[in-house]
């Protein structure tokens, strides 16, 4: 019995059982009556009355069984009749049971997802109340500059409308004592990170009051994955001391394995939480104002506080502080503070992908049901024979209702189950299709409120395809369908009319689909064009981190000299690596689409006097050969050369953009100009140094290839030596092996560095593009489904159309009419149905793409051609679909045609 | 408990309550009073197999019923004969007949 029935028969059994109870009780209360009246006594009346009935509950309860029998005896009647009516028509069941399956199935399988990266809130109390804080440069429309620890002060004691606020700070961590180094993804947060999102220690404690120091405190938090991985899922973990970039800590706590930190990290999810105040080494200390040296915050509202009311309350907060402290905040630069919900910050831009693939799959789902009403027609076409004789002898024509209704109800059951079955077994495959770093992909889970959209859009699809075929039909006219029926075909006009609007809203809805899968594909096709401004194949990357310890005096790399010599003796050794053409380093934002960029504001020397806009750049640092291994053009000047290093003069290249926008003239105009760099403070700018630049050289797209041009500052590596770094190679040998020579030379400088994410630039830039592709793989195979689905209706209707007509077309081919006036007249039917179609579908995509607009590149919503070629494309194959049948009704022999009756 | 005697026949219910509802709607109390009082007596119908037939035989389509006011204004449940349950009727009076006749001709015969 289908979940449906089932409720329906819940609430229905309910009823029955308080009109069973007034029945018997009217009964007693007459018997009673009429006791009293022959005499007896109240008690005797009442006893007799009852005593006469024996167990009332035992007559209740049969009383009450046979109604329960009755409905399901009918129940079961209609159940097996449409089984017997389903089996009769093996073909026709399949192939709505495989179309339903899959639209159920696709849509089921869309909302697991939508519903645990979107709907589900985030696994915190409250989690409404948990905000990101941004800090920008309004007027250099410069996001997330990061926050001082003063600001943070400010903004905790005297905003008024954080209950909590704590430091987000992502960064590598170098775990020492063990065989190996081993890179760990660390978390640098304030001492109430844990109780600000309300989550507790699965084992241990997480931190206490007593741990917010100015620097860092001993106990650190460990995650679960961590505790398996390095640990063993050790019990006695708690108190074991760790080493951590060369500082020692102490275990003190385990989180759950469903927690996870609600934010971007850097590589992976955090293995490893550790406390301070931010406020005393290796951060600066003092603190200084100006100084954002904290990369992200966030918060908890105050309660009652909604985000806009908290973001209106923080603008003339941030207004009062730039008054109080004009050097630090100088009107020019707009700073300004910015609040997100956690939960949209968590999912990012990720939102309109997934409801556009949760539209497409509806307009699939809505396909699959009229292609079914439609198939659904043409059969009830040949039952209304039956249908009239089963209300001429006196069936109501609710219990026909009912009866075809069960019929549809059955289909969507079992398609239904089967959809829900496959999206289960096949769900870590499928998940596999999704891109890695598609947010919260862990939480996806077959949950109750999945359960509960699987059945309600199956109860809504069975209503949808088969009420209106079940109206129909049950409404036929008596008289005109026997004799209709009698002459074995038959179906009204009015029935071929509907069949045609159902087909034509097929074509619509499925050129919709296809003219967004188009403009998806030409946007990557577009974005594959765009030259990255490097060339990413035979590259392979790694990563070094070079451990912070809190007390520089612990710190083998302090000094820029000894960090310098670091990097120049490993760009030696691997350089010298077999099978290596050539190799480079850089800091982190150098490499390409990976990771967030660095900016920094920056002055022209001489154009300082008047500015309005502080001009900012992405910056990074890198070796000489960077630009040769990534071939990126050498534009102007030269590049670096190893002897811009502490001792020579401070230089800079810089990049064709920003080359153009500064001096418009030519590249070469640049080249011996001197800029300076700074946090943003007016008085620090002035104490920079002055860089020159000597070298302008071509436009990587760093932030990926839909990104536009942003301006780059590179310096040199041995000027401004990194901890974290990049090395890249130019190499065609197997990226794996060459890993392990990487950490073999590396660790033969220095065992306690850990090399670690060895990746080939392709797998990168793949990667990158990863969520763009899947969105377009799965809009293009929902759109070749509706097109598919599209075909098989038109081909159904015509193919009726015409074995209802073989007897017309008999006659006008034995009065003379060619065949390919048949043919004609068969195009001419079909174009109208396609045409109707297509034009509403034209409409309804321009009205539909827009909601594409933010996933498009290079190409515009409206796009002319792409709209002008699928509809081609379209009108072409449904007209095909058409004329197949069309063609073979005119093969008919006339003899046989004019029989047909 | 109940005297066997007086209890109605294994089968005979349906026709009994099928006669009774010839005259017209009736609800359940009212239907053993008459076959109580018609039947002088002799037949009682037990409450317990009573309003368990009744809704048998209204799912299967003999009866309907519907809520009404009782002589004194209390709400009842009244049911009817519908076309199938007055060829039912018919039926079961001929079944009846010819079982009675067949049942009469056994005892005369053993006379």
């Amino acid at each position: 019995m289908s979940l449906l029935s089932r409720l329906a028969g819940l609430l229905k059994i309910h009823r029955l059982e308080r009109d069973v109870e007034d029945e018997l009780r009217a009964h007693l209360e007459m018997r009673t009556r009429d006791n009293l009246a022959a005499g007896m006594s109240p008690e005797e009346a009442r006893y007799d009355a009852k005593r006469r009935f024996g167990n009332s509950t035992l007559v209740k309860e049969d009383t009450r069984a046979m109604d329960i029998v009755g409905w399901i005896e009918t129940t079961g009647q209609n159940l097996r009749y449409a089984a017997r009516m389903l089996r009769r028509t093996p073909g026709f069941t399949l192939v709505a049971i495989l179309t339903l399956a899959l639209g159920i199935g696709a849509n089921v399988a869309i909302f697991t997802v939508v519903h645990a990266v979107l709907l589900d809130p985030l696994p915190f109390p409250h989690p409404e109340e948990l905000v990101r804080v941004y800090d920008d440069l309004r007027t250099s429309n410069t996001h997330d500059v990061g926050m001082s620890v003063p600001e943070l002060w400010d903004m905790r004691d005297k905003s008024g409308v954080f209950q909590d606020i704590c430091v987000i700070f992502p960064t590598d961590g170098n775990i020492t004592g063990g065989d190996h180094p081993e890179r760990v993804e660390a978390l640098g947060t304030n001492a109430n990170y844990f109780t600000m999102l309300g989550v507790r220690a699965e084992l241990g404690r997480t931190y206490v009051p007593a741990d917010a120091l100015p620097g860092f405190s001993e106990p650190v938090v460990i995650s679960d994955a961590y505790w398996r991985r390095a640990f063993g899922a050790d019990p006695k973990v708690l108190g074991t001391k760790i080493r951590l970039d060369g500082d020692l800590y102490t275990v003190a706590g385990v989180m759950p394995p469903g927690f996870r930190h609600p934010g971007r990290t850097l590589d992976a999810d955090v293995d490893l939480w550790a406390t301070t105040g931010f406020a005393a080494p290796p951060f600066p200390a003092p603190v200084v104002r100006a100084v954002r040296l904290l990369p992200g915050v966030m918060g908890r509202l105050k309660p009652g506080l909604t985000v806009s009311q908290a973001q209106a309350q923080l603008d003339n907060f941030v207004a009062q502080l730039t008054r109080q402290f004009p050097d630090e905040y100088p009107a020019a630069a707009g700073w300004s503070i910015r609040l997100v919900p956690t939960q949209e910050d968590v999912v990012g831009n990720v939102r309109t992908e997934l409801f556009v693939l949760f539209a497409a799959v509806g307009f699939v789902l809505l396909i699959v049901c009229v292609n079914l009403a439609n198939l659904l027609l043409a059969r009830s076409a040949s039952r209304q024979r039956e249908m009239a004789i089963r209300l001429a002898v006196g069936a109501g024509r609710g219990r026909l209702i009912v009866q075809l209704l069960t019929e549809s109800v059955l289909l969507v059951a079992i398609s239904g189950a089967a959809a829900l079955l496959t999206v289960f077994t096949l769900k870590n495959s499928l998940l596999r299709l999704a891109p890695a770093d598609l947010p919260r992909l862990n939480d996806v889970s077959l949950s109750p409120g999945v359960l509960l959209f699987a059945f309600f859009i199956s109860i809504l699809t069975g209503l949808l395809f088969g009420l209106a075929p079940a109206l129909q039909t049950a409404r036929a006219d008596q008289t005109t369908a026997l004799r209709e029926g009698s002459r074995g075909a038959g179906s009204s006009k009015h029935q071929l009319q509907f069949s045609r609007f159902l087909v034509a809203s097929e074509i619509a809805l499925s050129l919709v689909l296809l003219i967004g899968a188009g403009l998806l594909f030409r946007s990557f096709w577009q974005l594959l064009e765009v030259r990255p401004g490097f060339d990413p194949h035979h590259v392979t990357t790694a990563k070094i981190w070079l451990a912070v310890p809190n007390d520089p005096q612990n710190d083998p790399y302090f000094t820029i000299e000894k960090r310098a010599a670091f990097h120049q003796e490993i760009l030696r050794r691997i350089s010298a690596l077999p099978g290596v053409e050539q190799a480079a380093i850089g800091s982190p934002p150098s490499a390409p689409m990976d990771g967030k960029p660095r900016q920094s504001p920056f002055l022209i020397e001489g154009r300082a006097s008047n500015l309005e806009h502080i001009p900012v750049a992405e910056t990074a640092s890198v070796t000489p050969a960077y630009f040769s291994v990534l071939k990126t053009a050498l534009i102007a000047g030269r590049f670096f050369t190893d002897d811009d290093n502490a001792k020579g003069q401070q230089v800079v290249l810089i990049d064709e953009t920003l080359a153009h926008r500064y001096w418009p003239n030519s590249d070469s105009d640049a080249l011996g100009q001197r800029l300076q760099m700074a946090a943003g403070r007016r008085s620090e700018m002035a104490a920079s140094p002055l860089f020159t630049i000597v070298g302008v050289v071509g436009n990587i797209k760093s932030d990926g290839f839909d990104a536009a041009s942003a301006p780059h500052i590179y310096r040199a590596v041995y000027q401004a030596p990194p901890y974290g770094a990049v090395v890249y190679l130019r190499t065609t040998a197997d990226p794996g092996l060459l890993g392990e020579a990487v950490r073999g030379e590396v660790q033969h400088v220095d065992p306690t560095i850990p090399v670690f994410d060895v990746r080939t630039m392709d797998f990168i830039v793949s990667a990158f593009l990863a969520e763009r592709r899947f969105a377009l793989e799965l809009l293009g195979i929902f759109a070749g489904v509706a097109l598919l689905l599209a075909s098989i209706g038109i081909y159904g209707v015509m193919t009726y159309t015409f074995s209802r007509r073989t007897n017309e077309i008999g006659i006008r081919i034995a009065m003379g009419a060619q065949r390919s006036d048949i043919l004609r007249l068969a195009v001419g039917e079909g174009t109208m149905t396609v045409a109707l179609g297509v034009v509403a579908g034209l409409a309804g995509a321009a009205v539909m793409t827009r909601f594409l607009r933010s996933l498009l590149f290079g190409v515009k919503a409206t796009d002319p051609l792409t709209y002008a070629a699928i509809a081609g494309l379209l009108t072409a194959v449904t007209l095909l679909a058409c004329l197949v049948p069309a063609h073979r009704a005119t093969r008919v022999d006339p003899l046989i045609a004019l029989r047909h009756d | 408990m109940a005297k066997p005697k007086s209890d109605v026949l294994q089968g005979t219910l349906a026709l009994l309550v099928l006669k009774t509802l010839e005259r017209g709607a009736m609800h359940g109390y009212g239907i053993t009073l008459h076959i109580q009082r018609v039947s002088s007596e002799v037949l009682r119908v037990e409450e317990g197999s009573l309003y368990p037939a009744l809704h048998r035989m209204e799912q299967g389509g003999w009866i309907s019923a519907e809520w009404g006011a009782s002589e004194n204004n209390r709400r009842a449940r009244y049911y009817q004969l519908t076309a199938k349950g007055w060829k039912q009727l018919a039926e079961e009076e001929k079944n009846w007949a010819r079982l009675s006749a067949a049942v009469a001709s056994v005892l005369q015969f053993a006379q």
